[in-house]
């Protein structure tokens, strides 16, 4: 039996309740600036999402948080790389955004996958010590059921893409089937973006995309919105 | 290891008014002559002796301004980077704020020319009643064929602690290649250019005020304003060329001087 497999289908599944559902990151300010109308215009704004966003900061997050937990290198290490995400993200909705995402994911993954290491990240986030991100509680549960590393990155690039696209549905809007075969476009996108992952440094962690960044602190300012971000 | 060039100051408090007290400077970097536009604190001018930065320069700069001190830096003028074939130019910056001390720090911009790589990495130290404000701002140079974004990459980390504690990160790793121009990165604009400012007042109410300011001041223009963790603020805008991220830069300055230090705009004067 492929012990792997359900938990990732569970952590991955578009019903889980991170929180994530409500939150655009960015892509809100293009779809009411009218740069994303469409499949393609979004195509083009989620595979630079993928290879910027995703690849710099969450996925290189993940990779690095699940290495430090395979050298049993410890809790600074870790909070570390939590802090760095927070203050990297210089826009308040998405820094915010990340950060309800990120701890109530550990609270619910406390409840299903309950480990040491995870229980002591919500502890350091319940004191203030620790902000929550999603990046990291993957790499918590894929390690404490010996989910292998690049299989949890690949999961992660998976759930952060399916769940923007689920987004785009409703808020661009793009019909059902459309957002299902863009999943499947974006598959090779995913693939690429774990290999890249797995190539970089901690030096390059945080290097942020100044174009969404404007986006998601444009966001703040619009009129009538969606997301929360 | 040797750099190509060196500088560092300190500026601290002497009898209401703020002097330079010390200043070190070799190879490359120097600075003029404190230039007092204010009567209590100087400006100051970082100097490039040769005309740009070349393959496998480094640069180490160390700024401190003691308790209770107002230092205002800027350069002669902007920052050019060359082709850097076999290595690429490194330009580290320390900057060290006392409590309830003052520093802008409002250099012209890099230009990063054909095959240029370049890394800037500048720390900051600050106190919680320290003031900094903080612009960088990053064109592509011409190439012969007339094109932009010629240069191999530029790699930007800027990073501010407070009591220790990392409070700002702020990396920009641009790499021109065919997303370069587009959605998310530079949106079809070549400049972009950043206002870090950081002070006990700003607050959601005063960010909100200056963004309005903003944008009545400069209508259309492509910019986001954004609160950062604690008492700061963080201006990132994209456009053409030059002279507009400037004027908004010096704008936001302005603004900020004026509600939060209650001081007039200031002039710096370059040739």
């Amino acid at each position: 039996m492929d012990n792997d497999l359900i938990p990732l289908l569970q952590l991955c599944d578009s019903n889980f309740p991170s929180g994530a559902f409500s939150h655009s990151f960015g892509l809100e300010t293009y779809i009411q600036e009218q740069v994303i109308v469409d499949k393609e215009s979004f195509k083009t704004a989620i595979s630079t999402f993928v290879d910027k966003q995703l690849v710099f900061s969450d996925g290189l997050a993940c990779r690095l948080s699940y290495e430090i937990l395979e050298s049993s290198r410890g809790m600074n290490e870790l909070l570390e790389i939590d802090r760095l995400l927070y203050v990297s993200s210089l826009a308040k909705e998405t820094r915010e955004g990340n950060r309800r995402i990120g701890e109530r994911m550990a609270k619910l993954c406390m409840e299903l996958y309950s480990s040491t290491t995870l229980g002591e990240y919500l502890h350091f986030i319940k004191n203030k010590q620790g902000y929550g991100h999603s990046a990291l509680v993957f790499a918590f549960v894929a390690h404490h059921l010996q989910i292998d590393k690049e299989k949890i990155l690949s999961a992660y690039l998976f759930a952060s893409v399916s769940s923007l696209i689920q987004n785009a549905v409703r808020g661009v809007p793009l019909g059902q089937t459309d957002g299902q075969k863009l999943l499947v476009e974006m598959q090779v996108k995913i693939h690429e973006a774990k290999n890249r992952i797995m190539k970089l440094t901690k030096d390059d962690l945080g290097a942020v995309s100044p174009g969404l960044e404007i986006a998601q602190m444009r966001h703040e300012r619009l009129p009538v919105r969606l997301f929360m971000s | 290891m040797s750099y190509t060039g060196v500088l560092d100051l300190f500026a601290s408090k002497k009898n209401e008014k703020t002097i330079i007290s010390s200043c070190y400077y070799e190879g490359a970097l120097k600075i003029a002559r404190p230039i007092y536009l204010e009567e209590d604190s100087p400006s100051i001018y970082l100097i490039h002796v040769g005309g740009g930065y070349v393959n496998g320069d480094s640069y180490f700069t160390q700024i401190q301004v003691d308790d209770n001190a107002h230092l205002l830096v800027t350069t002669q003028s902007s920052t050019k980077v060359y082709k850097t074939p076999t290595e690429p130019v490194r330009q580290q910056t320390k900057i060290k704020l006392g409590f309830g001390s003052i520093l802008e720090y409002i250099p012209d911009p890099l230009i990063a020319y054909e095959d240029a790589r370049f890394i800037q990495e500048t720390e900051v130290e600050i106190e919680r009643d320290s003031c900094f404000f903080y612009s960088d701002i990053i064109t592509p140079g011409w190439a012969k064929d007339g094109s932009f974004f010629k240069y191999e990459w530029i790699r930007s980390k800027l990073k501010i602690y407070r009591d220790g504690q990392l409070v700002l990160f702020d990396h920009l790793f641009l790499e021109p290649d065919p997303q370069m121009n587009g959605i998310m990165q530079m949106e079809g604009y070549t400049h972009i250019g950043t206002f870090i400012l950081i002070h006990e007042q700003v607050n959601k109410k005063f960010l909100d005020m200056l963004y309005s300011h903003l944008i009545e001041t400069f209508p259309n223009v492509h910019l986001g304003l954004s609160a950062l963790p604690d008492q700061g603020g963080i201006l990132r805008l994209l456009a053409n060329h030059s002279g507009i991220i400037e004027a908004i830069i010096a704008e936001a300055q302005t603004y900020s001087r004026r509600v939060l230090l209650n001081k007039e705009s200031i002039l710096w004067r370059k040739y």
